[in-house]
């Protein structure tokens, strides 16, 4: 495994280097930092801290440390997870590791591209949030305009990026913990309880757990920075500061905004139930600000923009890499002269454009979407498990490897990093089969969990198809376009 | 087309149905929740036949189109906690079907929103989280309302 050529020499093609350390942990910080999370977050008050805190040491902190070493350590090899599982377990854990990642994504394109519209909509006309044509409009020209950021490569949508995190994500953020800040400074009431300790505890109980798969996968993306290997300036020394970096940005903005918002808006007023924006709005005007809820809007919505990019671009060019290698047929080996792997991402949207049709135009399919929900978050804990797994096993099947990056603590360190990352995605998997809330029925149960798995099982399979049918002539015919 | 093109042609066939089909199975076979008016107030109505006191209920209108009005009901469960659940009735499916698809754009990362959705009728009930025994309690009583 170790001695296949790199992709750049099987293809000729060498990748400009483009990223730095800020560019990468820009792109990580776009695919996890998301200003939606923080009024859901906040309606847990004080025990939103302990789900962060388990969030982080069973899920960020594992997951960063395993990006850091094994991006290090196979720098030279493009595809991020891709290349990392490959290394582990042959090309069928890398392609169906990066499969997986691909795949889950078209399932969760409809809400992430709904949630833009919608928010955007809070700036315009907040009517607008609920009607069809407007919100299928938006929602493609988000889609196809992020893909079409894609064609033109890693330099311009990496600025792309760059300056969308900081707008959507980070100016956010910082402005709702200064406005929280603030209003503790001012000598307001904090509408919490007082701090103890024991409220920090998280409610465990079986309403609460399917919970817990949300709370681990809330730091997803923390491997996205792996899939620009290639194009990294300085890889060895890049990667574990930009992970370091983006892992303090997110865990800092993340838990300090939504205590700003607990702070502010009392849990029983913090209703979802017409968006996240009307969090935000009743946030502004406890401040006295209303005025800011249009423009917080469309902050969030570039915000959104930029997650959707980091996750429709990091997966492609993993695939891309999968396609370039001959594991796929050479309909999808076609790379612009951007270096963007033009067929994936075409494909890519022409299925998530499927997608999100049938999510906006059928009537009313709320069972339907939450076993797609689901379905993302199974398709993503195999992703991780993958990963973990592969940290594990390279420390016995490539212990000479020279890893610049190394977990410390040897055998036992790696096992403990991890371990906990393992176990925290198992434990997601099975209780993010099991329904939230409690509204369903025993018979809506069973077809639930079966409809899951089902689907998460032909959204997985793929790879081991293509590997069945794979010809040596795929690795021959991937054309470049000029 | 060459032997080669075919089998490509053939394997992305095979790969878009695959990702389709669950997808579009899913989405397509599932049944559309159905709209028909119930009167009085359901949630209300389950709570008291499953013996669970409403504290209060304060009149709600959530800033949506066709949003009719509901109530926030603050209720205490077996532990003495007070929780809170929302309800909001709309006057058509079109704008009952947008509120929930604008409810589930509300997602936490990559997963579900916090909030679970029960439909009944024209109403939607906005479940909390940390509230789920509640509603298992008060289900089947739901579910009698919803099949009247």
């Amino acid at each position: 495994m170790s001695e296949d050529p790199t992709t750049a020499q099987k293809t000729g093609l060498a990748p400009k280097k483009v990223l730095g350390i800020f560019a990468l942990a820009m792109i990580n910080v776009a695919a996890v930092l998301s200003i939606r999370n923080f009024p859901s977050m906040a309606e847990f008050g004080w025990s939103s801290i302990g789900w962060y805190i388990i969030g982080t040491i069973l899920f960020l902190i594992p997951l960063s440390l395993a990006g850091a070493e094994l991006a290090t350590m196979l720098s030279d090899k493009g595809g991020g997870v891709y290349a990392w599982c490959k290394e582990a377990f042959g090309t069928k854990g890398g392609f169906v590791a990066v499969f997986c990642e691909w795949s889950n994504n078209l399932v969760w394109f409809p809400t992430v591209l709904a949630f833009i519209a919608s928010t955007l909509a809070f700036a315009i006309s907040p009517a607008l949030g609920t009607n069809a044509i407007y919100l299928f409009v938006v929602m493609m020209i988000a889609f196809w305009g992020t893909t079409a950021i894609a064609y033109f490569g890693e330099n311009v949508s990496s600025k792309f990026q760059n300056v969308g995190v900081i707008l959507g994500s980070i100016i956010p953020s910082i402005l709702i913990i200064g406005l929280g800040l603030y209003w503790v400074a001012s000598g307001s009431a904090i509408v919490l309880p007082p701090f103890t300790w024991a409220q920090v505890v998280p409610t465990f109980n079986l309403s609460t757990l399917p919970f817990f798969a949300t709370v681990i996968l809330l730091f997803a993306g923390m491997e996205m920075a792996g899939f620009h290997a290639l194009e990294v300036r300085n890889p060895n020394k890049d990667f574990p500061k930009a992970m370091a970096i983006s892992a303090v940005i997110i865990f800092f903005c993340t838990v300090m905004a939504t205590l700003a918002i607990a702070f502010v808006i009392p849990a029983n007023e913090l209703s979802l139930s017409a968006g996240v924006m009307q969090a935000i709005q009743v946030f502004f005007e406890a401040l006295g600000i209303p005025g800011a809820v249009a423009p917080m809007a469309i902050l969030i919505t570039i915000g959104g923009v930029v997650s959707l990019a980091a996750w429709l671009i990091g997966p492609a060019l993993g695939l891309g890499v999968v396609a370039q290698e001959g594991n796929m047929p050479p309909i999808f080996n076609r790379t612009n002269k951007y270096g963007s792997p033009v067929a994936v991402l075409f494909i890519q949207a022409l299925i998530g454009t499927f997608v999100s049709l049938l999510y906006i135009f059928l009537p009313s399919i709320n069972q339907a979407y939450w076993i797609l929900s689901a379905m993302t978050v199974e398709l993503l804990c195999i992703v991780y498990l993958l990963v973990f797994a592969s940290l594990i096993k390279l420390r016995y099947s490539r212990p000479e490897a020279p890893r610049p990056f190394k977990i410390p603590g040897g055998i036992p360190g790696i096992w403990l990093i991890g371990g906990m990352g393992a176990f925290g995605v198992i434990f997601a998997f099975i209780v993010g089969l099991m329904p939230t809330g409690g509204s369903f029925t025993t018979g809506q149960t069973i077809s639930y969990v079966a409809g899951i798995l089902i689907g998460t099982f032909l959204l997985a399979v793929p790879p081991l198809i293509f590997l069945k049918l794979k010809k040596p002539s795929w690795i021959e015919t991937g054309n470049k376009e000029g | 087309m060459n032997e080669v093109d075919n089998s490509a042609w053939a394997v992305m066939l095979i790969l878009i149905l695959i990702i389709l089909l669950p997808i579009g199975w899913i989405m397509v076979v599932s049944t559309p929740e159905p709209y028909h008016i119930v009167a009085g107030e359901p949630l209300r109505e389950a709570l008291e036949n499953s013996g669970i006191t409403v504290v209060s209920a304060v009149n709600s209108k959530l800033p949506l189109p066709g949003a009719t009005g509901g109530k926030i009901y603050t209720i205490s469960d077996e532990n003495g906690n007070l929780i809170t659940i929302q309800t909001q009735s709309f006057d058509s499916a079109g704008s009952r079907d947008a509120a929930i698809k604008l409810h589930n754009a509300q997602s936490v990362g990559k997963g579900k929103p916090i909030e679970d959705l029960v439909v009944i009728g024209n109403h939607l009930i906005f479940v909390r989280p940390g509230t789920g025994g509640t509603i298992k309690k008060i289900l089947p009583e739901l579910q009698k309302i919803k099949g009247r």
